[in-house]
C-alpha cells in the first residue's frame, strides 16, 4: 500500500517535471520587441495591447522595414491580410509582401528572432492570409494561433515540419499569457 | 330532427372546412426554419406583415410594435432604434440617413431626408488646410462629425405619419440596451477591424471593447449607457438631443477632437420632408430618393441597362457583367461632376434621367474591351468600407417604409459623447476632397450619399421594397439585384445572395473590377481578356453591402423577406 502512495506521488511529480521543462523548453524571447503584421491586418494593434499587459518594452510600427530591427532584440510578426488596412496603407500585396520577406531576411541576418502570432481566427484566413502565413511560418522561433484561424490544421503542419512550437488558443485575450511566458526568462 | 341534424352537420361542416383553409393557409407561412448555413438564399414568409434588418433582436423590435397596432413607420422607427443598440457600429442616433415611405390609402410616396450636416463654422478648403494626405480629419477627428440627423429624421415621420409615440417606438431599443445580447460573428469581425480607432478614440474602457479588447463571438454585451441615453430622450423628447444636455455633450466630445460643431448648429438642425424620385424599368416604377442621396444614379444605372437584352445574355455572363460594369464607370463619372446638396447646387436630375442620355451611355460601351476614358471627370478613391445598415417595414394595411441609415464607417468616427453610449457619425468625409464642385465642403452643407431606398411597382402595385447599406457600392448593387429579379427571375434572397460586382471610374480613368470570387472561372478570364483588372473579395463581402428586401407577391397572398446574409440580416412578419 505504501508502495503504491510512493509510486502515484513519484508519477505525479514525474509529470509536473514534465509539464514544466516542456514550458521550460519553450523559446524565450528577449525586449525591445518590435511589432508589425504581414498583412496589414487590424489584429496587430490587439497584439501591442497585450504586450504592453504583459510588460514587454515594445514599439509598433506597421510598415516596419529590416532598417527598423536595429536595436530590437524580438520580432513580433501578427499574420493575416486586410484588404482595409492594406488599401489605408497605400500598398497592394506584392509590395507587403515585398517588405515581409526584406523583414524575414533582416531578422535572419541580425540573429533576431521571431514569433508569429495569428489572433484573426477563421476570418483572417484565405489566399491573401494564407501566402503571408506560409512565407513567415518557416522563419518562426514559435507561433500562437486562435484556434478557428486553425481549422484545416495549415498552422499544425507548418509547424510540424519545422519542428517550430505551436501554442494554440481559444481566444485573443489568452495570448497575454504565453507572451508573457515567452519574455520571462 | 333529422334535418336540424343535417342542418348541424352542415353548418359543421362548413366550420371544419373554414377551419381546415385557415389551418392549411396558416401552415403554408409556416415554412421550414432558415437553414443552418446562412448564405443558402431563403424567404421570410407573412401574410400581412414584414420587417427585414441587419438583426434578428431589430426586426423583434419592430415586429413588436406592429403586433401592438404601429404602422409601418412606427415600426420602421422602432426597428431603426433598435438597431442603433444592436448593430450600433453601422447607424444610430449619432447619424442620419433617409427614410422613403408609401402610404397606402393615399397612393402616395414620400421621402423623409435626415441626412447629417455639415457645421456652420465648415469650410470649403478645410480638408485642404488640414491637409488632405492625413485622412485622419475626415474620418476620425471631429471635423468629420455632421450634425446628427437620425432623431430629428424619426421624429418627422412619426409626427407626420406614424401613430405612436416617439417614447413607445423606443421601447424595445431601451429594453434591449439594459437586457444586452450575444455578440455575433459580424459584430465581433467588425470590432476587431475597427479596433484602432475605438481604441484611439473612445479608450480602453469603453463599452465597445471588451475590458480594452475586441470582443469575441458569444460575448455578452450590454449598453447601460446608450440605454440611459434612449430614456432620457423618451423622457425629454428630441429637444434634450438637439438643446439640451445630450446637445452639450456631443459638441464638448467634437470640439475636443478638433472639430467645429457648436450647440446653434445641434439647435438649428431639420429633417425634412421631400418629393420622391421616379424612374421607369422594364414597365415597372421605381420610387427613390432625390439628391444628395443617389437614387438618381441607380435610375440612371437601369435606363442603360434598358437597352439591353440581359436576359439573353444570361446571369453571372461575362457579357452582362462586362456591360454593367462599364454603365457603372460612367454614371460614377455623372455622379462625381454633378451630385451634391440640392439645397446648394442644381443637380441637372431631368437631364441626367433623360433615355438621350441613357442612349448614349450605351452606345459609348463597346463589346469588345473597356473604354479608354470615362467622362464627366474626377471621382477620388477611398477605402471605404462596407457601413450603414437598411430595414424594411410593411404593415397589414399596406403601409411600407425603406430605411437607410449610418453613421458612415464602421464605428463612425469612433467618438462617443461621454456617457451616452452612442458613436457620432464621420459622414463629412462624404464631401469631395476638392473646394469647389457640387460637392465641396460647406456650412449647412449635407454631403452626397450613396444611399438609395427604393420602392418598385408593377402595374400600380407596390411589389419590390428594397435597400442597402455599401458606401458607393449601394446603388450598383440594389441595380443588380433589381436585374436579378426582373431580367433574370431570381426570387428576392436568390437576387440578394447572387454574387455581386463593382466599379467605378476616377479622373475619367479605369478603376478594378471587384467581385465575389463566386462567379464562374471562365467569366472572369473572359473579363480580364476584355481589359478589366480584376479584384478578387471575399466570397460574401461585407464591402457590397447587406440588402434587405421585402417582395409582395400578390399572385400566392404572401409577402416575403429577403435579408442579406453578407451581414446578420433577418426577416420575420406574420
Amino acid at each position: 500500500m505504501k508502495g503504491e502512495k510512493a509510486l502515484s506521488i513519484g508519477l505525479i511529480f514525474i509529470f509536473f517535471w514534465l509539464l514544466i521543462s516542456a514550458q521550460s523548453n519553450l523559446p524565450k524571447f528577449s525586449s525591445p520587441a518590435l511589432i508589425t503584421s504581414a498583412g496589414q491586418n487590424a489584429e496587430v494593434q490587439m497584439v501591442a495591447v497585450l504586450a504592453k499587459r504583459a510588460g514587454i518594452d515594445h514599439n509598433l510600427n506597421k510598415l516596419a522595414t529590416a532598417q527598423d530591427l536595429a536595436g530590437f532584440k524580438s520580432l513580433l510578426l501578427v499574420l493575416g491580410a486586410s484588404m482595409k488596412g492594406l488599401g489605408a496603407a497605400g500598398l497592394d500585396l506584392n509590395k507587403e509582401m515585398e517588405r515581409i520577406r526584406g523583414l524575414l531576411d533582416g531578422a535572419k541576418e541580425k540573429n533576431i528572432p521571431i514569433l508569429c502570432l495569428h489572433l484573426g481566427g477563421e476570418e483572417r484566413r484565405g489566399a491573401q492570409s494564407d501566402e503571408f502565413i506560409r512565407a513567415c511560418l518557416p522563419a518562426a522561433r514559435m507561433v500562437i494561433v486562435v484556434k478557428s484561424g486553425n481549422k484545416d490544421g495549415l498552422f499544425t503542419r507548418l509547424c510540424q515540419e519545422k519542428g517550430i512550437p505551436l501554442i494554440e488558443i481559444d481566444r485573443t485575450t489568452e495570448a497575454l499569457e504565453p507572451l508573457k511566458n515567452a519574455f520571462t526568462l | 330532427m333529422s334535418k336540424l341534424r343535417a342542418e348541424h352537420f352542415k353548418f359543421f361542416s362548413f366550420l371544419a372546412i373554414i377551419g381546415l383553409i385557415s389551418a392549411c393557409r396558416t401552415a403554408a407561412i409556416k415554412v421550414t426554419p432558415p437553414p443552418a448555413d446562412r448564405h443558402i438564399p431563403y424567404e421570410y414568409v407573412g401574410r400581412k406583415t414584414m420587417v427585414v434588418a441587419a438583426h434578428p433582436l431589430a426586426v423583434e423590435a419592430g415586429l413588436k410594435i406592429l403586433k401592438e397596432g404601429g404602422n409601418a413607420i412606427d415600426g420602421a422607427v422602432a426597428t431603426a432604434c433598435a438597431l442603433n443598440v444592436a448593430e450600433p457600429f453601422a447607424s444610430g442616433i449619432g447619424g442620419g440617413g433617409f427614410m422613403i415611405i408609401y402610404l397606402a390609402r393615399e397612393n402616395r410616396v414620400t421621402v423623409i431626408n435626415f441626412r447629417e450636416k455639415a457645421p456652420s463654422a465648415f469650410y470649403a478648403e478645410i480638408f485642404i488646410e488640414k491637409g488632405e494626405e492625413a485622412p485622419t480629419w475626415r474620418t476620425v477627428k471631429g471635423t468629420a462629425v455632421g450634425v446628427p440627423g437620425a432623431l430629428a429624421g424619426w421624429d418627422l415621420a412619426l409626427r407626420r405619419y406614424g401613430t405612436k409615440q416617439l417614447a413607445q417606438v423606443m421601447q424595445p431599443a431601451i429594453d434591449l440596451a439594459e437586457r444586452g445580447f450575444k455578440i455575433s460573428e459580424t459584430f465581433s469581425s467588425i470590432n476587431k477591424e475597427e479596433y484602432e480607432k475605438i481604441l484611439t478614440n473612445a479608450g480602453e474602457k469603453t463599452v465597445y471593447l471588451n475590458n480594452g479588447l475586441p470582443y469575441e463571438p458569444g460575448d455578452d454585451f450590454r449598453n447601460p449607457e446608450l440605454a440611459r441615453t434612449l430614456r432620457l430622450i423618451a423622457q425629454k423628447g428630441i429637444d434634450v438631443f438637439y438643446k439640451g444636455e445630450i446637445a452639450s455633450k456631443i459638441v464638448k466630445a467634437v470640439r475636443e477632437k478638433e472639430g467645429l460643431m457648436t450647440l446653434e448648429d445641434l439647435a438649428s438642425y431639420r429633417a425634412v420632408e421631400v418629393e420622391p424620385l421616379r424612374g421607369q424599368y422594364r414597365g415597372a416604377e421605381i420610387f427613390t430618393i432625390p439628391p444628395p442621396g443617389s437614387g438618381l444614379h441607380l435610375i440612371q444605372l437601369l435606363n442603360i441597362a434598358s437597352f439591353w437584352p440581359i436576359s439573353q445574355w444570361g446571369l453571372n455572363s461575362a457579357h452582362y457583367l462586362h456591360h454593367l460594369t462599364e454603365a457603372m464607370r460612367l454614371v460614377f463619372a455623372d455622379r462625381e461632376a454633378y451630385l451634391g446638396d440640392p439645397d446648394y447646387v442644381q443637380v441637372p436630375v431631368e437631364k441626367l434621367l433623360s433615355p438621350d442620355s441613357a442612349r448614349l451611355k450605351a452606345n459609348l460601351i463597346r463589346s469588345n474591351g473597356v473604354l479608354m476614358e470615362y467622362l464627366p471627370e474626377e471621382i477620388k478613391e477611398k477605402t471605404e468600407a462596407g457601413n450603414t445598415t437598411h430595414l424594411c417595414v410593411i404593415d397589414d394595411k399596406g403601409n411600407a417604409v425603406a430605411l437607410t441609415q449610418s453613421i458612415n464607417h464602421f464605428f463612425g468616427s469612433g467618438i462617443i459623447p461621454e456617457g451616452t453610449g452612442f458613436i457620432l457619425n464621420n459622414q463629412l468625409d462624404d464631401f469631395a476632397s476638392t473646394s469647389s464642385g457640387p460637392n465641396a465642403p460647406g456650412p449647412g452643407r449635407r454631403p452626397a450619399s450613396s444611399m438609395a431606398p427604393l420602392f418598385l411597382f408593377q402595374e400600380g402595385k407596390l411589389r419590390l421594397i428594397l435597400g442597402s447599406p455599401g458606401g458607393t457600392r449601394i446603388f450598383p448593387c440594389l441595380a443588380e439585384i433589381i436585374i436579378n429579379i426582373i431580367d433574370f427571375g431570381l426570387s428576392l434572397d436568390e437576387a440578394i445572395e447572387a454574387p455581386r460586382f463593382f466599379s467605378y471610374s476616377q479622373n475619367g480613368r479605369i478603376r478594378p473590377l471587384s467581385l465575389e470570387p463566386r462567379f464562374p472561372q471562365a467569366t472572369i478570364k473572359e473579363l480580364e481578356a476584355l481589359g478589366h483588372k480584376i479584384t478578387i473579395r471575399e466570397a460574401y463581402d461585407k464591402y457590397f453591402g447587406g440588402a434587405q428586401g421585402i417582395l409582395i407577391d400578390d399572385k400566392r397572398g404572401l409577402i416575403l423577406g429577403g435579408a442579406d446574409s453578407r451581414r446578420d440580416g433577418f426577416g420575420r412578419g406574420y
